[in-house]
């Protein structure tokens, strides 16, 4: 079974940002993480941009309707 | 005419500046409304009675003087309560800013007060604009006003249930991921949030820098136009907003379809979809092709990492902005906001920086997906019927979690990527709550998303529908 990753979570943002877990609710959002976890993994290796970093200001404007 | 409260925004505009109807009869009638209705609903913070009379006495004044009236002369609004005025309390609907007074007045604000709206005060929201449902532990929650108990939709739910009340003509809200749309549709009325950069931002509460907008909830495509035309543009005040030129909205509605080419992407947006919301949706697209538009479903692979990217911003960005108050007085948020906020605390770093370094490349490759053959991307703006306030309640019981963030699966992509959106009301589930069509178009193409809207209601009436109180 894999470990836990909710405690060492909470541990690593009272150690950086200085702030407790607030309520239960709070834990069961860390929880939800693990969703965004996966759909991450999921991406790696997948997206290779050529024009990385790239302005996304500058991408706005390139991509606009031409006849409009 | 129509009764005072069925008149849309623009309808009111044009009624007082020919002489119709006064601004002072608009105010009393809004007053007199939610007077009698909000009680239930629940969609006001502050009404500043007399000062809205005044203001429309002022109007009345200068049209008998034969003064030209704005845009939008004498027509009453109210706005979600995160616009700073100067000397004037903004709660951002929460405990912690309750006595807030800021020194600044947003540039929208400044905006329609120069175009002759009427500002009538404040609106209930989701504390800090943090949430899609319109919970709010202090101030009550807002009640859909087509069912009592169940959400408006937020983060701007009292300009969505007040828009749908007819308390009211227009109202702003802001939208970092669905907070004008959702609101829009759970409520029956139309949202727009335009181009990223489109609309200042200056003197507005922050949420997150890369995604936060400012837009309208109104009744009708036309009243988007012109609210749209009066608040877009560059600002001196606000470094990020866009230079790019802002056209005349209202006169490319020509209610012609023809031509215009609609993408579906099948991918994301119909994952765990109701039926009911499945069919309304394919029924406005067969109303947009009776009107001349034709219909493509697609691929869009890029969904999925957009999807991942948008949770990750908003999230980090939130955390940063609240840190102090986190560490210091996290017990006066709401449960479901500090848990929320708690959960981008541990976002790492380079994440978030490949969530934003890779924002322009997805967009092209999402433009290239849907948009090279086709002006428009149509969705379901909700893939679900409207859910009750108990059933997404946080605070009450934390299992609701997964209920409550699948709100705005819909609407945040849309928030990554910068694009104008539209939520207009395209029919009503088998509980009677209001369904919404999402319409999305290229960076700067409000003009489009506005013109397919307008046709769409030419040809249906579910916008001119509203809830008996």
């Amino acid at each position: 079974m894999k470990p836990d990753p909710i405690p060492p979570s909470m541990e690593a943002i009272r150690l950086w940002s200085g702030v407790e877990c607030p309520n239960e609710a709070a834990r069961l959002g860390l929880a939800d993480h693990i969703g965004l976890l996966k759909e991450l993994e999921a991406l790696r290796g997948t997206l290779a941009f050529e024009d990385e970093p790239s302005s996304f200001e500058a991408a706005l404007r390139a991509e606009q309707e031409k006849e409009a | 005419m129509s009764a005072l409260h069925e008149l849309s925004m623009t309808e009111a505009a044009d009624a007082v500046a020919r002489g119709d109807v006064t601004a002072t009869a608009l105010v009393e009638n809004c007053l007199a409304r939610i007077a009698a209705h909000d009680g239930k609903v629940n969609s006001v913070i502050r009404l500043d009675r007399d000062s809205a009379l005044e203001q429309a006495a002022a109007v009345d004044k200068a049209r008998k003087a034969g003064k030209a009236l704005g845009p939008l002369g004498g027509v009453p609004m109210m706005h979600k309560d995160m616009y700073y005025r100067a000397g004037k309390v903004s709660t951002c609907g929460s405990k912690i800013r309750r006595d807030f007074v800021p020194k600044v007045t947003a540039t929208v604000l400044e905006k329609l007060d120069a175009s002759g709206a009427i500002d009538m005060g404040t609106l209930n929201m989701a504390e800090f604009a943090q949430n899609p449902t319109g919970h709010n532990a202090h101030f009550g929650h807002c009640h859909n006003p087509w069912q009592h108990g169940y959400c408006t939709g937020g983060s701007s739910s009292g300009s969505g249930a007040g828009i749908a009340a007819r308390f009211f003509y227009g109202a702003l809200g802001s939208d970092t991921g669905g907070s004008i749309r959702l609101p829009a549709t759970i409520c029956g009325v139309t949202g727009i949030k335009g181009t990223q950069t489109r609309v200042s931002r200056a003197g507005v509460m922050p949420l997150s820098f890369s995604a936060d907008n400012v837009g309208p909830l109104v009744q009708t495509a036309r009243d988007a136009a012109r609210f749209m035309r009066i608040i877009s543009g560059h600002d001196p005040r606000d470094a990020t907003s866009a230079r790019e030129a802002v056209p005349d909205y209202e006169a490319a509605l020509t209610g012609d379809l023809r031509g215009i080419s609609v993408a579906v992407p099948q991918e994301y947006f119909f994952d765990g979809a109701d039926d009911v919301v499945v069919k309304a949706f394919d029924a406005a697209l067969d109303a947009m092709r009776e009107r001349g538009a034709t219909i493509t479903r697609l691929s869009c692979p890029s969904l999925r990492a957009i999807a991942a990217y948008t949770a990750m911003i908003s999230r980090a960005e939130g955390a940063a902005i609240h840190a102090e108050w986190m560490r210091e007085r996290a017990a006066d948020y709401s449960i479901h906001l500090s848990s929320r906020l708690y959960g981008g605390y541990p976002i790492p770093a380079h994440l978030y920086i490949e969530a934003l370094s890779r924002r322009g490349p997805l967009l092209r490759q999402f433009c290239a997906e849907a948009m090279t053959r086709h002006h428009i991307v149509a969705t379901p703006a909700l893939r679900t019927r409207v859910p009750t306030l108990a059933e997404t309640d946080i605070d009450a019981d934390a299992a609701n979690w997964s209920r409550f963030m699948a709100v705005s699966a819909n609407t945040r992509p849309f928030n990554y990527l910068g694009l104008p959106t539209i939520s207009v009301p395209c029919g009503f589930d088998d509980r009677g709550l209001p369904i919404g069509l999402q319409l999305a178009a290229r960076p700067f193409a409000e003009a489009r998303v506005l013109a397919v809207a307008d046709a769409f209601q030419r040809v249906t009436d579910w916008h001119k529908r509203y809830p008996s109180l």
